[in-house]
């Protein structure tokens, strides 16, 4: 009960720090973040990728229960919907600081362009977005008759709890198998936002789509695994053990997938050696060497230590591998902007000078001493600004995991749903 | 109609006067450039390239290459960016939401973004208090859309219009007017009797990163310098 007050606390400060962030730059424009012309999007567009990455847990793991009659998950499908809600959630608060005009945000519902993939991510995020919420809704009810909750429920008073709990499981096994596909699109078409540009070879391949739906089976299954470790605390651990270890497993195995992935593509952007090619992996292997040794260690270790039988059945391997995991796919979401704004796409070859690629340089967007006016790469680091307004989504998810869990009851003790 | 240019490297002497007119007729602020000028792989303007002693000076000017097949116009999730009748990509600002999502998908590295509010991007830079450069009124389209306006509104990209407020009434584009070299040949390409469809159909022309399929509208006339 204490904790959970805490946990609120620090939520809304969060929040707060962020709202007051976000006012900050509305009041001066996006100048008071690093992004500039040659790097346009940054660390508010890495983490709207990483929020959508998370909400898949959700869908993904409520399906499999039903898909594959895995009865050991099922305590834990209602935690799966609420990381969903939550992530989700967050990734949608994230992109409208991005926007340099969020007062005009309508014109993407009045004048929507079919053809552009960010409306194609707007519908299917705002569906993801409803159908999470349903999930949280029909799997709540019988509790909340019970308790007699009143807020959005007036409509069950006419029927008798055995057939709330049967409308509940109806439509919880419904929501969960409509919602798969739209876990699994909204992965795809996050990932079609990049993969589309043939302006930037980093983005510009098929792989990426199936690898973004890989990464995130792997991270929301781990904050679901999370979430439920903390939820059922170490006490009761060893009651739902076969529960943790499917989640570990599926994000162990999906993690496989996810640098068969990766391989495939690093091969395919090296083997021919263009020099747009040379120069991405060099930004990737030396210049961000670090970050991305990040984006695969830090993975790496989570998928053997969760494949081990010691780790799968260890509170703590579970929770430090998950952990582990986040931090891995944050760097892996900052990572496609890094190498991607980084490589300037007019590059020209001189052949008479010697020269294979020479970047064409942007005007940065800013007039100031002791800076170029014109660069052919920009070492974006976020300000202090960006971090504060980055806060938001974590503030959310963080108050709406907790404070529902605080409300109602989201680990069903020994009762089969 | 379809509006384009031709721009013959041969004559041009890197002088960036079409650069700066384009900056001062069209009010950019600070640290914005619609139009630029370098010296082919080199890192600063005006200095040779080349190995073994064996040196060149080649200049390319870069401006929105009004693409045919415009990624920023596809990608444009509020329609803020389109095609006029004339073939000219522009943008909307009173439309555009800011998301960017042009800048990252055009190959040219044209779009700019008002990062801040350009009044006080001019003070900033120590510009003189009132001074204000360009063409002062309001320029909008036969839909009444908002495509030119000497200070546009923080958070919107801005990018070359072929200097709509111009062209709308038959003149000539700023970086045409101002180039000492007649470097720069303005025309109708779905005109067959017009300079650009001729040079477009006799000379051998090239386009800006063409593998990527953006089919552009502005044409370059290689600097051949023969020597054969
Ligand atoms: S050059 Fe860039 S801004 Fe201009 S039309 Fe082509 S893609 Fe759009
Ligand atoms: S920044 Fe403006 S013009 Fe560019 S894609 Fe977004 S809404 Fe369209």
């Amino acid at each position: 009960m204490k904790k959970s007050n805490i946990l609120l606390g620090l939520a809304g400060s969060l929040i707060l720090i962020s709202l007051v962030a976000w006012g900050y730059q509305i009041y001066n424009g996006l100048i008071v973040t690093n992004m500039r012309n040659s790097f346009s999007w940054g660390l508010y567009i890495a983490t709207f990728a990483f929020f959508v990455g998370v909400a898949a847990g959700g869908l993904i793991v409520s399906s499999t229960v039903y898909l594959f009659n895995i009865e050991k998950l099922k305590p834990f499908t209602r935690i799966a919907s609420l990381s969903a809600f939550a992530s989700i959630l967050g990734a949608g608060a994230m992109i409208l600081p991005d926007m340099g005009r969020v007062d005009r945000i309508w014109n993407i519902f009045v004048y929507p362009n079919f053809r552009s993939p960010l409306v194609w991510d707007v519908i299917v995020i705002s569906a993801y977005l409803l159908i999470t919420f349903l999930s949280v809704y029909v799997q709540l009810l019988p509790d909340r008759k019970k308790e007699g909750s009143r807020f959005l429920n007036g409509w069950t008073k006419a029927h008798s709890q055995e057939e709330v709990e049967a409308f509940s499981k109806k439509w919880s096994k419904r929501i969960a198998l409509v919602g798969l596909p739209v876990a699994i699109l909204i992965h795809t078409v996050t990932a079609l936002i990049f993969a589309t540009q043939a302006s930037r070879g980093w983005w510009n391949t098929a792989v990426l789509p199936p690898d973004f739906v890989s990464v995130a089976v792997a991270s929301g299954t781990a904050l679901v695994l999370v979430i439920s470790l903390l939820a059922v605390g170490k006490e009761q651990f060893d009651q739902h053990k076969g529960a943790f270890q499917i989640m570990a497993l599926i994000v162990a195995g999906s993690l496989v997938v996810h640098f068969f992935f990766v391989s495939v593509d690093l091969i395919i952007h090296g083997w021919w050696g263009s020099t747009e090619a040379e120069e991405i992996l060099s930004l990737i292997f030396s210049h961000y060497g670090y970050l991305y040794a990040t984006e695969l260690m830090f993975p790496a270790f989570t998928m053997v230590l969760f494949f081990t039988e010691k780790g799968k059945r260890s509170y703590r391997a579970l929770m430090i591998g998950s952990v582990l995991l986040f931090i891995g796919v944050f760097a892996h979401r900052l990572m496609l902007m890094f190498p991607a704004f980084n490589a300037i796409p007019l590059s020209l070859s001189i052949p008479g000078a010697g020269i294979e690629s020479w970047a064409y340089p942007v005007a940065l967007g800013q007039l100031q001493e002791g800076m170029p006016v014109f660069v052919s790469s920009w070492a974006y680091t976020p300000t202090l600004v960006e971090y504060g307004v980055t806060l938001l989504p974590f503030g959310l998810v963080l108050f709406v995991v907790t404070a529902a869990l605080k409300m109602y009851n989201f680990l069903p003790q020994k009762r089969s749903m | 109609m379809r509006l384009g240019m031709v721009i013959d490297l041969d004559r041009c002497i890197g002088c960036r006067s079409c650069a700066v007119a384009c900056k001062s007729h069209n009010a950019q602020p600070p640290g914005t450039w619609w139009n630029r000028v370098f010296t082919h792989g080199a890192s600063f303007h005006q200095a040779a390239v080349g190995k073994d002693g064996a040196l060149q000076m080649e200049y390319l000017p870069v401006s929105c290459q009004m693409c045919d097949n415009p990624a920023c116009q596809k990608v444009c999730p509020s329609g803020a960016t389109y095609t006029d009748e004339r073939g000219v990509v522009l943008i909307d600002y009173e439309r555009c939401i800011g998301c960017r999502y042009c800048i990252a998908a055009c190959p040219y590295g044209v779009r700019q973004y008002n990062w801040e509010d350009p009044k006080k991007a001019k003070e900033r830079a120590g510009y003189e208090k009132g001074y204000e450069y360009g063409y002062p009124a309001d320029f909008r389209d036969k839909d009444g859309r908002l495509v030119y306006t000497p200070n546009r509104p923080v958070g919107v990209v801005e990018k070359c219009t072929f200097c709509a407020q111009y062209t709308s009434r038959g003149e000539q584009p700023a970086c045409v007017k101002g180039c000492p070299g007649k470097v720069r040949i303005f025309g109708d390409l779905d005109d067959p009797s017009s300079e650009v469809s001729k040079l477009v159909r006799k000379r051998q022309t090239v386009r800006l990163k063409e593998e990527l399929g953006t089919s552009p509208k502005v044409f370059y006339l290689a600097a051949t310098k023969p020597i054969r």
